[in-house]
């Protein structure tokens, strides 16, 4: 029972740590990427594709991860170089990526909202020998994918990446003083263009994840706004990894008991509230700590 | 941030090409990126688009048809720009039409004995109540303690639907009923059709009444003249002895009010009741069309009807052609990112 849900809670928290911790590394770079979960849809999409007729699915995670790094490249120009309004920008990608896909899937594959193929090759799971056994444990530890491993390996890398290297020193300097870096010789546009292309890789990874990784089908509501729940835990995390990945970890819980929970009474769609109502409560107890230092009254 | 849309100062004379530019611009390139969509899987852009022109404007049925769907837009469009000219970057305008949705239908199914003359009011009051109420938190956030009211809204806009999802799943499900939805509201809750064989209601006309009202605020109202000040330029505002905060949270709550409104009349003039996601993204759409009109009474007007044909005809078109609907959405969804993308500087090199 319990290892059930440890094991469930940490399939759930994968697709949304690799898209917060993209997100975050992009705005920590100057840019709040709404867009994430347009490019979870189309790395789902493309990766469950590049998967069928026993694919292989490394190409498949590269193609999905590509395809969300090129629409991730697509959203920050029109930011960086157009000017455009990231928030406008980033819910317009939604609606687009939504409308594409669905578009594509009726003109291709003449099927409405789920694509359904033959043969697809799903994500190989790793059993690690003596402790998949160990109760707790091994739910932990064992029976994961790569992606899963990949997205915790990458949550210490990021905290040493954004305060040991010279190209995270760059980032945080495009993103808290891009007139500053500017005047320092480098290209912040550049930095922050760059920051778009990797939450979209890591974004269109995640989208992969849950169609090769957790279902093996494509369906159209198959991020279930999950690009938005991890924008939800970089807000919660205030931007710090470890913190992010809390929150991501929370939020899979949740999504874990939502599951359990349907059926027993408790209603499902309130625990789907939760994640967001953290994060307005997060951020209302930030203001009111900045408020308090200043020292200024309520 | 806060410059999304700054109604530009209505001036007399020579400054009407380059507005009309601006807003013709995104239009044409989605159109044109839409047509590349269309040529590659096969369909001819022309006939589609010419398809989507007769069969939304080509008769008076059609048109009533496209008013019909237009009538939300309004709502949402005006809900939003009245948000955003006051630099209140309010992007949840659906979570209002949800929650105001519902709030007007549980009016139209609770107080049945009420008679029409006050039942259609109560429960349009209820919806704008609601959506007001909705908009409190966010509001109270931005103007009090400072916190991002963009983060805030979208993440109500998710709690929204998952409560509304909630109350019609569980205490306010029809009774014997599978699918979440409220009753049926009563007759007289029922907001009076326009026209015999179409959707188009009374909806409209009040749509029609808040455009005007928009219009006269926005240009002779002090709190109109205010506002606009406020979000062009809030230090110029508060030095001149603004309360720009204050400001920010009454148009918060107007802007929910209007989107509390939004779902009140789509419930009591269309569906008939509350059904579970039954905005297919009308806030959404209305940051898009408060932006294609550049915050402007009449511009919002035109940028509705223009989304609203693009709705209606798109639902029919894949009746007689083989052309997806979604065709519809693209193009929204490009034309909001167009109109706040400034082209002008690719032909011009940025300053250093």
């Amino acid at each position: 029972m319990i290892d059930n849900i440890i094991h469930a809670a940490l399939i759930m928290t994968t697709p949304v740590l690799l898209a917060a911790l993209g997100g975050l590394i992009n705005r920590t770079g100057g840019l709040v990427n709404i867009g994430l979960d347009s490019m979870m849809l189309v790395g789902a999409l493309v990766g469950v594709i590049l998967a069928a007729g026993h694919g292989s699915w490394a190409v498949a995670l590269l193609g999905a991860g590509f395809a969300g790094a090129s629409l991730g490249l697509l959203m920050s120009l029109t930011i960086t170089r157009l000017d455009a309004n990231e928030i406008i920008v980033g819910l317009g990608f939604n609606i687009v990526a939504a409308g594409l896909v669905r578009f594509f899937l009726k003109s291709a594959y003449d099927t409405s909202g789920t694509l359904s193929l033959p043969d697809v090759t799903r994500l190989p799971r790793w059993d690690i020998p003596v402790i998949a056994d160990i109760p707790v444990l091994g739910a932990i530890f064992s029976g994961h994918d790569i992606l899963t491993w990949l997205a915790w390996t990458l949550m210490p890398l990021t905290v040493w990446f954004l305060a040991r290297t010279r190209a995270g020193l760059r980032l945080r300097a495009a993103g808290a003083g891009p007139k500053a870096a500017r005047a320092l010789g480098l290209d912040p546009l550049f930095t922050r263009d760059a920051s778009t292309v990797f939450a979209g890789f890591m974004s269109g990874l995640a989208g992969a994840y849950l169609s090769i990784g957790v279902v093996g089908i494509f369906n159209e509501g198959i991020t279930a706004g999950r690009g938005f729940i991890a924008l939800a835990a970089f807000y919660f995390g205030r931007n710090r990894p470890v913190m992010t990945a809390v929150g991501a970890l929370l939020f899979g819980f949740f999504d874990a008991f939502q599951i359990r929970l349907q059926g027993r009474g408790v209603p499902a769609e309130l625990v789907q509230t939760l994640p967001y109502v953290m994060v307005i409560v997060i951020l209302t107890v930030i203001a009111v700590s900045a408020r308090k230092s200043r020292g200024a009254r309520l | 941030m806060a410059t999304v849309v700054s109604p530009a100062p209505t001036g007399r004379g020579t400054v009407f090409v380059k507005p009309l530019v601006e807003t013709l611009l995104p239009l044409l390139l989605a159109l044109v990126l839409a047509a590349i969509v269309l040529l590659l899987a096969g369909h001819n852009p022309l006939e589609v688009y010419s398809l989507l022109a007769t069969e939304s404007f080509g008769s008076m049925k059609r048109i009533a048809s496209t008013l019909a769907a237009a009538t939300p837009l309004i709502f949402t469009g005006l809900a939003t720009a009245i948000a955003f000219r006051t630099g209140a970057f309010n992007v949840g305008v659906e979570g209002c039409v949800n929650v105001g949705g519902l709030a007007a239908a549980f009016v139209g199914f609770t107080f049945v004995s009420l008679s029409g003359f006050l039942l259609l009011p109560a429960a349009l009051i209820a919806a704008a109540l609601v959506g007001t109420l909705w908009m409190v938190i966010p509001g109270l956030l931005k103007s009090r303690l400072d916190v991002d009211e963009v983060v805030t809204t979208l993440m109500l806009n998710f709690i929204a639907v998952s409560l509304t999802a909630y109350l019609v799943n569980g205490p306010l499900l029809a009774p014997g009923s599978a699918n979440s939805a409220t009753p049926m509201i009563a007759d007289a809750a029922r907001l009076p059709k326009l026209m015999r064989g179409s959707t188009l209601n009374a909806g409209f006309l009040i749509a029609l009444a808040l455009v005007i009202l928009y219009w006269f605020w926005g240009k002779w109202a002090a709190l109109g003249f205010e506002t606009r000040i406020a979000g062009m330029n809030a230090r110029f505002a508060t030095a001149s002895g603004m309360n720009v905060p204050g400001l920010v949270f009454k148009m918060m709550l107007l802007s929910g009010a209007i989107g509390g409104l939004a779902g009140g009349v789509h419930a009591l003039g269309n569906v008939f009741r509350y059904v579970s996601g039954f905005s297919p993204g009308y806030g959404f759409v209305g940051i898009a069309v408060a932006l294609l009109g550049r915050g402007n009474a009449w511009g919002i007007l035109l940028a509705a009807i223009l989304f609203g044909a693009l709705a209606t005809s798109g639902a029919t078109i894949q009746l007689f052609s083989d052309v997806p609907i979604e065709i519809v959405n693209i193009l929204q969804g490009m034309v909001m990112i167009f109109a706040v993308a400034r082209f002008s500087n690719i032909w011009r090199r940025r300053k250093a």
